[in-house]
Formats: structure tokens, C-alpha cells, sequence
């Protein structure tokens, strides 16, 4: 694909060297010009630039511009609305720490509001009162190296503008760190302002939110859909991000096991210990997630919610065991929900009540006889 | 003293030496010298003593420091009736803030709105809600440029393989 791509870009630039003599030839006497028929390349980047432009004019009446103040400026971003009553994407960095948002849409400006702002996935999702188009939800896992993408955002004070770029790959590191879940990493230029823009495939459906830019702005880093459609319905079912947690360490084993060489090397007190995960152990499987190093638990460990009950498929000696773990909140989860004498509600609390926010308040006292 | 001899004044040396106050007279003796000056003092007529207390009252004053005394109350007096005039004059202002007390403020035209309706020209002041304490760190950031968002890392890492 690489090579497809560089060619269509040497074919454009020989188009270009060849059509300032013809012009000149057509001028000089037009009769005697047979005009030569377009290549099947550049036929294919003429219909790839149609692509882009129908993309465009299908997507961008749903992206809009976010303003918000925090402690040290005005700040601008890019976010797009993924349902009808006025729910919108855009980053953390936008929309997660910031206050007094306004969103540019349809030519007016509109007061929004916070309603989930999650740091672990990068993402922070906001709510203006009005009927507002959509972008359809697409499937990231649908991507392979080199598809092209299209974004579409607000960069600096300039209008909403289009970027056409290809998948470079997945990254689940990123100067020498992890992400919380593995991210897209994108061929395509990015400005300031153009964070939480949405990142399109060709059909016009959201595949990622752009979070972070790399060296030169040369490229970025998405969130997948996927995990933010997680934060979404986390949202729904409880009225916040609610990440699971087991409570279970690994590290790599020295031989693989089933293929895995993931080993749990430490469990203390958490609900992996309760449901009988043992050091020593080696994940085969978490979810519908098959393990085979350790890094693959980070996609495992982002999808669960706490308060679920988890399969985790273990190969202990020749044994190969289930075990029906219930997830805990994640420790890095900044809002855990607790009683008004400050204890934790236990994730046990909230089952019977999933579809409605939790009621933190204490309950009414039981009337006098 | 030629009637008196030196023996005579001799005698009447010796005579004073032995010579006793009555008992209690030292114990006594202020109180006695106070009533004894309110006696001489009020051998004079009335008129005589409320005049003397005057001059001396108007020399503890030192007069003609005083001179300036009757202007300075004259303009306390002009200044008291302008501003009150100034408040009758002013409507009562439609809408006052809701929630703090008003608090005067010059508005930004405030030049034009000097007048001489009043002997002394006076500028009108506006009332305007208290200004909220955010309000100083929304001017900080009014004077900062925007920040148009788009970091170069992500917001936040996994710090270890636990899950």
C-alpha cells in the first residue's frame, strides 16, 4: 500500500511536468491536440479526492468548534456529535478540565455542558440543547495499515477544514510508555485546534478521535471508536466511566504456555484472589480478549466495567481453568461513588439499578410507627 | 520700725516658735484655700467674672489661628448642600445587582458626564454589580492569547501490567 500510494503521488507529479507543455501546445494550435485519456492511477486518485470531498460535505455539518475557558486561557478544540439531542466527542484536553464551554454549530453559539470527562481514555464528552446531526459510528477494528482516513477539525482559527492521511499502524506504547488501550497512530497532518476531531473512514464513519499529535504534527494518535463507545456506555448505564479492575499483575513468563506468555505474578486482596487466580497462573484469556503477552491485557483490562463479572481463562500446571471474576473500580478511576460517611458503594449496589445513575444519597430514614 | 526694738522682735521670735496650728490645718489647708479664692472670686459682679472667663478662653485658643475657622465651616456647609441636592436630583437606578451590594464605579465614558447642573462640578457615578472575584482572573486570561488544543502526549499512561 505504501507503494501504491507513492506511486500515485509520482504519477500526480508527472501529470503535472506534462501538462504545462500540452497547455502551451493547445494554445498554439488547439485543432491539431489529440488530448491523451487519464491513466488508471490517476483516474483512482481523481475518484480518492471525490471520496474525500463527498466525505467532507456529508460529515462536516456534525463537527464543530468547542471554546471553553480553564485557569489559564480561553481555549478552542474540535468535537462531533454522536446523537441526536446534542452529544458530542472531543478530547480530554479539551473538554475535560475546562469550564464555560460554547459550541460553534450551525452559525450560532451554544452554552454546553460537561457530562463525562475521562482522563484514562483521553476523551470528554459534552451536551448542548438543541437537534443536532449525527456521525455514524464505524469499526476501527476494520482498519489495516495503510487505509486512508479522513479527518475533519478546526485548526487555529480557521474554518472546519479536511485531512486526508492513511492508518500507520497501532500503537499501544508511545515514548516509552503505555496507552490505557491500544491507539491508532495516523499518516496525516494535524494543527493546534484540531484535537477531538473525528477520524473518518472513506464511507464517512467515525473510526477514532484524534487525541495527541507526534513530532512535527506530522501525524497523531486516535482513540478507536470502540473504546470510546465503552465511556459512552458507561455513561448510559450508570451516569459515568466506570473502569473494572481484577487486581491482578503480570509480567512475562519465561516459556509460553498455550501460547501465552503472559504470567500473573502478583494477586493480593482483590476480586482475582476471591474468584481463586493464583501467582503463577497463565492468562489465556480475559473477556472475549485472547491473551498472548502481557501488553494484551491492556485492550482486555480498558473493556471491563466495573461491577461486571469477567471470564478469565487461566493455564495453571495442565490444567486450563475458568474463573468468573467480579470486577471492582479501577484504581486510577477519579470518581468512585461513595456513601456520604465517605465508604466506597460496593459495585454490588448498583446491580439491580443499571440502566439509572446511581443514587448516592443516603437513604430516607424508615417512617415512625 | 523704729517702734520696735530689736528685743521686742526678739520676743516675738521666741513667742512664734512655739506657736501650734490647730489640729487638722495642714490636713485641711487645700480645701480651705479653695473655698477661701471661691469667696474673693465671687465678691465680683457677674458680668465681671463671665467676662474675665471669656478673654481667658480666648487667649487658650490662640484667635488668630481661628481666623480660617468660619470659612472652613462656611464650604462644609456648601459642600453638604450640593450633595445633597445631587441626591435628589439623581433617578433611582432601575436594577441593582441581585446578588451583592452595589458598589460605585466610574463607567468608561465617565468624561462626558461631568456636569455643571450643580455649582461644583461633580461626576456621576453608575451603579454597577459588585465585581466578582473571578472576574480578575477572567482579565488575566482576556489578556492571554488563546490556546487552540492539541497536546503532544497523551493525557494520561498506564503505569503497569495490572489489570
Amino acid at each position: 500500500m505504501f507503494g501504491g500510494a507513492s506511486g500515485r503521488l509520482v504519477l500526480v507529479l508527472t501529470g503535472l511536468s506534462v501538462a504545462q507543455p500540452l497547455a502551451a501546445q493547445i494554445q498554439r494550435n488547439p485543432s491539431a491536440v489529440i488530448l491523451p485519456q487519464p491513466s488508471a492511477e490517476v483516474r483512482s486518485v481523481a475518484n480518492a479526492s471525490r471520496e474525500v470531498k463527498d466525505v467532507f460535505a456529508r460529515a462536516a455539518h456534525a463537527v464543530v468548534k468547542i471554546h471553553g475557558v480553564d485557569e489559564h486561557s480561553d481555549i478552542y478544540g474540535t468535537g462531533f456529535f454522536v446523537d441526536p439531542t446534542g452529544t458530542l466527542y472531543t478530547s480530554y484536553s479539551v473538554g475535560g478540565e475546562a469550564e464555560n464551554f460554547t459550541v460553534q454549530f450551525d452559525g450560532k453559539n451554544y452554552p454546553a455542558r460537561q457530562i463525562v470527562a475521562d482522563d484514562r481514555s483521553g476523551i470528554a464528552m459534552l451536551k448542548i440543547d438543541a437537534a443536532t446531526p449525527v456521525l455514524p459510528i464505524g469499526k476501527s477494528q476494520q482498519l489495516e495499515v495503510a487505509t486512508p482516513v479522513v479527518s475533519i477539525g478546526f485548526p487555529l482559527d480557521l474554518p472546519e477544514t479536511p485531512a486526508f492521511g492513511m492508518i500507520a499502524g497501532f500503537d499501544r506504547k508511545y515514548l516509552g510508555r503505555f496507552f490505557s488501550t491500544t491507539h491508532l497512530r495516523v499518516n496525516l497532518p494535524v494543527q493546534r485546534g484540531e484535537a477531538g476531531a473525528p477520524l473518518l473512514n472513506l464511507n464517512g464513519e467515525v473510526v477514532g478521535i484524534l487525541t495527541n499529535s507526534l513530532e512535527n504534527n506530522s501525524g497523531c494518535h486516535a482513540l478507536p471508536i470502540e473504546a470510546a463507545e465503552k465511556i459512552r456506555g458507561d455513561f448510559v448505564r450508570f451516569g459515568e466511566p466506570r473502569h473494572g479492575w481484577v487486581g491482578a499483575n503480570v509480567a512475562e513468563a519465561p516459556d509460553s504456555v498455550e501460547g501465552s506468555r503472559a504470567e500473573v505474578t502478583e494477586v493480593l486482596d482483590t476480586p482475582a484472589s476471591d474468584a481463586g487466580i493464583k501467582q503463577g497462573d497463565i492468562l489465556l484469556q480475559v473477556g472475549k480478549t485472547k491473551v498472548k503477552e502481557p501488553e494484551d491485557i491492556l485492550d482486555a483490562s480498558f473493556f471491563i466495567t466495573a461491577g461486571d463479572t469477567v471470564p478469565i481463562t487461566v493455564a495453571r500446571g495442565n490444567e486450563k481453568l475458568t474463573f468468573n471474576v467480579q470486577a471492582e473500580l479501577h484504581p486510577k478511576a477519579k470518581h468512585v461513588p461513595l456513601y456520604p460517611d465517605g465508604t466506597r458503594v460496593p459495585m454490588s449496589a448498583g446491580m439491580p439499578n443499571r440502566g439509572i445513575p446511581l443514587n448516592l444519597e443516603a437513604p430516607p430514614p424508615p417512617p415512625k410507627q | 520700725m523704729d517702734q520696735f526694738d530689736d528685743t521686742e522682735i526678739a520676743t516675738l521670735l521666741r513667742l512664734k516658735r512655739h506657736e501650734q496650728p490647730p489640729p487638722g490645718y495642714f490636713e485641711d489647708f487645700l480645701h480651705e484655700f479653695h473655698r477661701r479664692q471661691r469667696d474673693e472670686l465671687l465678691k465680683q459682679p457677674l458680668w465681671r467674672i463671665c467676662l474675665d472667663r471669656a478673654h481667658d478662653f480666648m487667649l487658650r485658643l490662640n484667635v488668630p489661628a481661628l481666623g480660617s475657622y468660619p470659612a472652613a465651616v462656611t464650604a462644609a456647609l456648601a459642600c453638604a448642600a450640593v450633595i445633597s441636592l445631587k441626591v435628589y436630583q439623581t433617578p433611582v437606578p432601575e436594577r441593582l445587582s441581585a446578588h451583592a451590594g452595589p458598589a460605585l464605579t466610574a463607567p468608561a465614558n465617565a468624561t462626558s458626564e461631568l456636569t455643571l447642573a450643580s455649582p461644583v462640578a461633580t461626576r456621576v457615578f453608575s451603579m454597577q454589580p459588585l465585581r466578582r472575584l473571578d472576574q480578575r482572573a477572567r482579565a488575566h486570561r482576556a489578556a492571554t492569547p488563546p490556546r487552540y488544543v492539541l497536546d503532544s502526549v497523551p493525557v494520561s499512561y498506564e503505569s503497569t501490567f495490572r489489570f
